[in-house]
């Protein structure tokens, strides 16, 4: 009997301390005194060191890989370099895209400023994502207390905008080439996915993750600056062809996904003026 | 029914009478008490109407019915009481005049035509024929509260007729075409003057209320209001609509002589067009030597012969006058950054007061013998007006065999407009950020990411960084991939060739729908219009 209250006691502080948890990560703090970006050091950009990763998928390795995740017909993977640059660890939220709405009158939907505030913003064409970005550029340089790092970086010549590919792939899955940022098992209870709506940003406690970066699995589907091409991956072409109508990679899968198209390497790709209930994005800082 | 038809007996009634214009004794006339129903028969037309379909899509439009017919409803709720109280009658004396039913049947058959080839003019006749049922309502009740009887014809139809075929309201703001149709019929009743011992109106009304309603929209900056632009666009939609107009037009020049005001306005225009032309090497007018809205204006709006000069000479300098107007009225507004398609109809109300003064001025050609033999003197003659008529078609036959009337014009080409503003030409930049900024509009991602560059560099406009990339984003929603890329890193602009569905709007000509013309025509197309990349293109698919 003893046995029975001790075990139910150890479930019932178990279950408190995981809710407790989840409260404390459900809401990452954001200051609203700085452009909502998060109450961080770094303002919640997140460095991610230079050096190469593995980029696409190893079909022997990842059996749910997408044919146009090979990196050419005679090899399955690349090795790509990134310098260093800095991401933002959360998805770019409601709040700090009002902001930017607010300040620039850009003409947004609507419905990408009705969420909570540290929802993922979504309904934004990729070029409400861009001028984000260029938004947060100029409000960055001209900000007094920019963390001595951010400043010397974008005085060094980098700017906000969004991930390119590589770039977003690499912090997704690492160095070491993981299928999900935690590893190489899907795990329902580290991201958001074949749920029914989109959770606030960073609610998914994933100590495992890559560079500690949240929802880069799942949640919204994110913009990047690369349009969609063939692999291999090359940024220096991507005005080659300008007669093919325009399309976007997007990363990460969404919250209405399954497992296999929130795999860190999934190229997804959608119309630069797509509104989407499933479309958000995060911004990066980079020389690129 | 106690009404009655009874030859008109001219003297027992009041000079009042004599005021209302061309009354002849032979026309019968209509009398009784139950007449005064009449007006809320075309009052009840009017609501029936609000139930379709087209009038239940919008609340405006619903309302603006329903303020009419109840405006309508009280005003003849008033002159029945009127005429209780003061014991009268009224009546109608049918008249049913050639100027009225002729016009209007060429008006309809444009009407016709152009609806074939443009779905919101079929869209718009059941608001046309609301239009005619508050006209008939608002004409008799406005002449019964001014005098006993009223013409009973088609006069209504060829007013609201040739108002509706140069501007109408968009649904959100449709009762202002309400206000424009009873400011044409007041102006009629109310604006007039002694012409030849006759107290007749002096404006043609249609003119003046579109006259009026332009000057408010023009300096109130709210064309947008209308279908104006679109309307005045669009009529080139169907084939060959010159010559379709040029043959409707003889018909009016054959029944009322007015074949000296309607050529010489032509004539003079593709003159002027012409000269123009041949001294700047560019187009005067854009898209055409006149456009296809002013050819339709100097057919059936200024040609109503009861507020055109009398005499043959007289109508040849008042259709000179119309065509030296418009070419003038066109640049003007052009240089006050106002639509300029206002330009056919601004000269008219102004026109038609001048009618006295030009036919005072040639009377004293009344015995030039050389002038009388031509027509030109101050003698009216059928037989005058068949040879000005041949001759009319003659001209057009030869303008047209040059290529200037339904042929594609230079100036459709922005290859053309490019060239012409690289070699510094007259108003040529200016006409080519005008049309890509019209093709922008139009959702031309190319255009978007053109005018987007021409604002980044500071080409023939001033430089405006934040515009630059305005147009780039917007080209980038359309797809446009050069203005992607530029929208992201500006350091670096793109520009590239239009793609087939650019093509499909840049190559309308003033608003042909391309969007099913298979790739190979359209890349043909394209290379007739100056597109060199196009040729080999048209070529390989």
């Amino acid at each position: 009997m003893r046995q029975l209250i001790n075990f139910k006691l150890r479930i019932t502080f178990s279950v408190l301390a995981i809710v407790l948890l989840a409260t404390q990560n459900a809401f990452a703090q954001f200051d609203v005194e700085k452009w909502s970006l998060a109450d961080e050091p770094l303002l919640g950009f997140v460095a991610i060191p230079t050096g190469s990763f593995p980029m696409g998928s190893n079909p022997l390795i990842d059996p749910m890989a997408f044919e146009n995740e090979r990196w050419s017909q005679s090899r399955r993977q690349g090795i790509v370099d990134v310098p260093l640059f800095y991401i933002s660890r959360y998805e770019t939220t409601v709040a700090q895209f009002r902001e930017f709405a607010n300040a620039t009158q850009r003409n947004v939907s609507a419905s990408s400023l009705e969420g909570e505030a540290n929802y993922p913003v979504t309904n934004v064409t990729w070029t409400d994502a861009v001028a984000y970005a260029r938004w947060l550029d100029q409000q960055l340089r001209m900000a007094s207390d920019l963390p001595s790092q951010l400043r010397r970086f974008l005085d060094e010549g980098g700017r906000v905008t969004l991930a390119s590919e590589a770039e977003w792939e690499k912090a997704a899955k690492g160095e070491e080439g993981r299928i999900y940022p935690w590893g190489n098992q899907a795990d329902k209870s580290k991201a958001n996915y074949s749920s029914d709506g989109v959770v606030p940003v960073g609610s998914f406690d994933c100590p495992d993750c890559s560079f500690g970066l949240a929802d880069m699995s799942g949640n919204v589907w994110e913009w990047t600056r690369s349009p969609y091409q063939e692999y291999p991956f090359d940024e220096t072409n991507d005005r080659d062809d300008l007669a093919s109508d325009a399309l976007w990679v997007m990363r990460g899968g969404s919250y209405s996904d399954e497992a296999n198209n929130i795999r860190a390497s999934v190229r997804g790709a959608a119309d630069p003026g797509a509104r989407r209930p499933f479309i958000g994005f995060r911004v990066v800082i980079t020389k690129q | 029914m106690q009404s009655a038809t009874k030859k008109r007996d001219f003297k027992s009634r009041s000079t009042k009478v004599r005021e209302t214009s061309s009354v002849n004794e032979n026309m019968p006339v209509i009398a009784g008490k139950h007449l005064l129903k009449i007006p809320s028969l075309f009052t009840l037309a009017l609501f029936l109407l609000s139930f379709t379909s087209r009038v239940q899509s919008n609340d405006v439009l619903i309302y603006s019915f329903w303020a009419s017919c109840l405006a309508l409803l009280a005003w003849q709720g008033w002159l029945l009481k009127h005429c209780a109280t003061q014991k009268t009658e009224k009546s109608f004396i049918v008249a049913l005049k050639p100027q009225h039913y002729i016009q209007a049947m060429v008006h309809l058959s444009v009407y016709i035509y152009w609806g074939m080839n443009w779905q919101p003019v079929q869209d718009h006749a059941v608001l046309l024929i609301a239009q005619i049922m508050f006209a008939y309502s608002f004409d008799i009740l406005l002449s019964w509260t001014r005098r006993e009887s009223y013409q009973l014809g088609f006069g209504p139809f060829p007013i609201i007729f040739s108002t509706n075929l140069f501007l109408w309201f968009m649904d959100d703001w449709f009762y202002l075409q309400f206000i424009m149709v009873a400011i044409g019929f007041l102006g009629k009743e109310f604006v007039r003057w002694n012409r030849d011992g006759r107290f007749v109106h002096i404006f043609n009304p249609s003119a003046f209320t579109l006259g009026l309603f332009s000057l408010v929209l023009i300096t109130t900056n709210t064309t947008d209001l209308t279908w104006g632009p679109q309307i005045a666009s669009t009529l080139s939609l169907a084939p060959n609509m010159y010559t379709y107009l040029f043959l409707g037009g003889l018909v009016v020049m054959y029944f009322f002589s007015i074949t000296l005001v309607a050529a010489s306005a032509a004539m003079v225009m593709f003159a002027l067009s012409a000269l123009y032309f041949s001294i700047a090497g560019v187009p005067y007018f854009l898209d055409s030597d006149v456009p296809i809205a002013v050819f339709l204006g100097l057919h059936l709006l200024v040609t109503d012969p009861s507020t055109s000069p009398r005499t043959p000479t007289g109508r040849l300098v008042f259709g000179i006058l119309y065509g030296i107007g418009v070419f003038v009225l066109y640049t003007v507004l052009d240089m006050l950054g106002s639509p300029t398609f206002y330009d056919k109809l601004l000269c008219v109300p102004l026109l038609n007061l001048s009618v006295q003064w030009i036919d005072r001025m040639v009377a004293p050609l009344r015995n030039n013998a050389l002038l009388e033999n031509w027509g030109l003197g101050v003698t009216p003659s059928k037989k005058a007006n068949l040879v000005h008529m041949s001759i009319w078609i003659g001209f057009f036959i030869v303008i047209s065999l040059l290529g200037k009337t339904d042929s594609r014009h230079v100036g459709d080409s922005l290859p053309f407009w490019a060239q012409a503003c690289e070699e510094g030409r007259a108003n040529a930049c200016e006409r080519l950020i005008l049309l890509e900024s019209t093709y922008c509009n139009d959702n031309s991602g190319w255009a978007c990411n053109a005018i987007g560059a021409e604002y980044f560099y500071g080409n023939n406009v001033p430089q405006d960084t934040e515009r630059a990339l305005a147009y780039f984003s917007r080209a980038c929603d359309l797809r446009f991939q050069a203005a992607c890329l530029n929208f992201l890193d500006p350091s670096q602009i793109s520009l590239a060739n239009p793609r087939a569905f650019d093509f499909r709007l840049l190559l309308r000509e003033a608003g042909q729908n391309l969007l099913g013309m298979p790739e190979d025509q359209l890349y043909q197309r394209a290379c007739e219009h100056g597109w060199e990349f196009a040729c080999d293109k048209s070529v390989s698919i």
